[in-house]
């Protein structure tokens, strides 16, 4: 028998040996999973059933039913291919993904193996560290379906925009690591797994709530709102990179995990792990409040379609006095959502201090009294106030510039956007993702998890 | 800043075969109105079977639990060579190997002990040495969950005998085992105890207990009720003769 004296000296390991062996039981644990391998075999199913529609729409609004010639200008793959193809990846990390990342965390718990863990030599917190670093080599495979549609799209001839492709590449590896934080939050705070999904789900509902309540309200309630997972996405999905997104969901994921370390230290009191917990979601709140106010961005867009033309870019750049918007109009109205998206986010973006007040008491606009100004939209800026009804970039540019007492700036040339059309059929997309993807996952599975040697046969020989 | 997978403190205060003593005062557990331990008070000697007994729902693996520190107790220290050891600082002691757990159930038998030992710092070889000192080794391609009761509790002794821990502390450890298996066992451990390893094991069976343990923790209800070898229990008892049941029905 070894003794004691026949292990590592002093009962010191080797850090990269221990990080090599936590890692791989993680990998191990989580390939053992059928939840994983189910994910991978719907996630195939979903970016086929998306890459096929998506390519399909986006050839007839090329023309290849018909139609007229000017549909197809300026038509773009990052919201005709690109979005929707990966917007498979929000369905999973928000319907699938957290069970998977809830079995890794409570299994630990359900299986008595946190009590050997907990023993280890390495920290506790390294064995969470290792549980995410597994998660998001888990989430990164799983993303290879839409790597995969992405290359299909390019061999039909497809275009693709490095810059807004991999903003929304990196849009969905964070959604998936929020999606890591708060599952392994609710994965060690809750008895059970079972309980732990029940917990991760109120959570994605209660971001669906947060979403909806929040649509033109201003505020906290909308700037909080900001980074539900839905809402943090469309930022990617819409050709921005923008800093506070990456680091509030970064700070969120990494709080998330830092929850389940702390709790899952069942040696400590309650009182002490309840304390640590408290500590942690100050922080992570001190830290995203901090995060948010970070105004850095760029837009990665080849239509720049979050920005204004470049000489009204730096001519509302030079502005510095603040312009506050006071908006009546209602949040389902779509003169809201079209002056929103096609121009307050843009002042957001190149503006130093812009306000937008939501004045609009009701929440469909039908009800508004006359006299409540529904339908005006006023813009405040060095004392000066004017109103107006538009939602046209050019126009509210125009109030903006008459309040700031300068001339509209001469217009700089530009390449203009002029789309990508491509009238193609997704001939081999079946195939792939209905055959060959599923082939491959079950082949994988097997190959991981196959019958070792067998007991008998050892001991029969 | 030290790695998070440092060691925080080295095996220094208790070196296998040193003469420090382990020591465990008042140690007591509450779980809301009900006290499951009791100001439990003994030592553990360097280099000795310590066996643990009392009757079921006495509080032998709270008393585990919380001296291991993977349990938080309401009252009470661990102390070595006069020094207080903070439940945190436990597991640089002693290794617990609790009883009742399943872990990785998909893992194979050969994989576990080799991530054991891995994460623990072992040399290969032991591994191999303990999966032949345990007849572990037609196991090696096995599933944790295709394991029998027996077969698993040698698995889960395997992990603990692949640390480096002088003190090693396991929860019922011939449970599940036939005879044949429980004299192996037994070999096995007095091997450790000979190679500076000490021990301390809660048992049930008192036939076991008294062929392996050279002293008796006796706990009943939460509260020791007598520490020694047999014939000091027996003298605490006011037996003139008498096997350890005879002692365990007298004082429990």
């Amino acid at each position: 028998m070894p003794s004691p004296e026949s292990k590592a000296p002093n009962g010191h390991t080797n850090a990269a040996s221990t990080w090599r062996w936590l890692i791989e039981k993680e990998l191990r644990e989580l390939t053992a999973s059928r939840s994983y391998w189910l994910l991978l075999l719907v996630i195939g199913a979903l970016v086929g059933h998306a890459f096929i529609n998506s390519v399909e729409i986006y050839a007839e609004a090329s023309g290849s039913a018909g139609g007229p010639a000017a549909l197809s200008q300026g038509l773009s793959p990052l919201e005709g291919i690109v979005v929707p193809i990966l917007g498979a990846y929000d369905l999973a990390a928000t319907l699938l993904f957290p069970f998977v990342v809830i079995r890794l965390v409570a299994g630990d718990k359900e299986t008595g193996a946190l009590a050997l863990m907990l023993q280890a030599p390495s920290r506790f917190g390294a064995s969470v560290v290792a549980k995410g670093i597994a998660l998001v080599a888990a989430w990164i495979i799983a993303g290879t379906a839409g790597g995969i549609a992405l290359v299909l799209w390019r061999t039909m001839g497809g275009h693709l925009y490095a810059p807004e492709t991999s903003t929304v590449l990196l849009g969905h590896l964070l959604r998936g690591l929020l999606t890591i934080g708060v599952a392994a939050a609710a994965g060690a705070l809750a008895a059970s797994a079972a309980s732990a999904a029940i917990i991760a789900l109120t959570v994605t509902l209660g971001t669906w709530a947060l979403d909806y309540v929040a649509a033109a309200r201003g505020g906290a309630i909308e700037a909080i709102a900001q980074y539900t997972p839905s809402a943090a996405l469309r930022v990617f999905e819409h050709g921005e990179l923008r800093v506070s997104t990456v680091l509030v969901l970064f700070t969120l994921a990494i709080g998330g995990l830092a929850i389940a370390a702390a709790w899952m230290q069942e040696g400590r009191a309650l009182s002490r792990r309840l304390l640590g917990v408290i500590g942690i979601v100050a922080g992570v709140a001190v830290a995203t409040t901090l995060f948010a106010n970070v105004r850095a961005s760029r837009d990665v867009s080849e239509d720049r379609r979050n920005s204004f033309p470049a000489a009204d870019e730096a001519a509302l750049h030079a502005i510095d006095q603040p312009l506050t918007v006071t908006v009546y109009l209602a949040a389902e109205d779509p003169r809201l959502v079209d002056l929103d998206r096609g121009v307050l986010a843009k002042l957001r973006r190149v503006m130093k201090r812009v306000t937008v007040v939501y004045a609009a008491q009701g929440r469909s606009g039908l009800f508004e009294k006359p006299d409540e100004h529904y339908g005006e939209v006023y813009y405040e800026l060095g004392g000066k106030t004017a109103m107006s009804r538009s939602s046209t970039q050019e126009i509210v540019l125009e109030t903006i510039y008459e309040l700031a007492g300068r001339p509209p700036p001469k217009p700089i040339d530009e390449a203009a956007y002029h789309g990508y059309p491509l009238r193609a059929q997704p001939t081999g997309g079946p195939w792939v993702f209905f055959v060959a993807w599923p082939l491959v996952v079950m082949a994988a599975w097997w190959w991981v998890n196959k019958p070792k040697i067998s007991r008998l046969r050892s001991f029969g020989e | 800043m030290a790695s998070p997978l440092a060691v925080s403190r080295p095996f220094s205060r208790l070196k296998s075969g040193s003469s420090r003593v382990v020591v465990v005062d008042n140690l007591s557990k509450r779980f809301g109105p009900f006290w499951a331990l009791r100001g439990a008070s003994f030592s553990i000697h360097p280099g000795e079977i310590l066996g643990l007994i009392g009757p079921n729902g006495s509080g032998k693996s709270t008393l585990f639990d919380c001296l291991a520190g993977i349990a938080p107790a309401t009252h009470g220290t661990v102390s070595v060579d006069n020094e207080t050891v903070p439940p945190g600082d436990r597991k640089n002691i002693l290794y617990f190997v609790p009883d009742g757990i399943r872990p990785w159930p998909d893992q194979t038998v050969g994989w576990v002990l080799q991530f054991a030992g891995g994460v623990h710092g072992a040399a290969s070889s032991a591994v191999a040495d303990v999966m032949r000192a345990l007849g572990l080794q037609p196991l090696r391609g096995a599933r944790l969950h295709e394991l029998s009761k027996g077969e698993h509790r040698r698995v889960m002794l395997g992990i603990g005998l692949l640390t480096p821990h002088p003190l090693l502390m396991l929860d019922e450890p011939f449970d599940g085992l036939d005879l044949r298996q429980t004299r192996d066992v037994m070999s096995v451990l007095k091997d450790a105890r000979s190679g500076g390893r000490t021990l301390f094991l809660s048992i049930h069976g008192l036939g076991d207990a008294a062929r392996i343990c050279d002293r008796l923790v006796l706990l009943s209800s939460g509260a020791i009720v007598g520490e020694g070898t047999l014939d000091e229990l027996r003298a605490k008892a006011k037996l003139a003769s008498g096997g350890l049941e005879e002692v365990f029905l007298a004082l429990t």
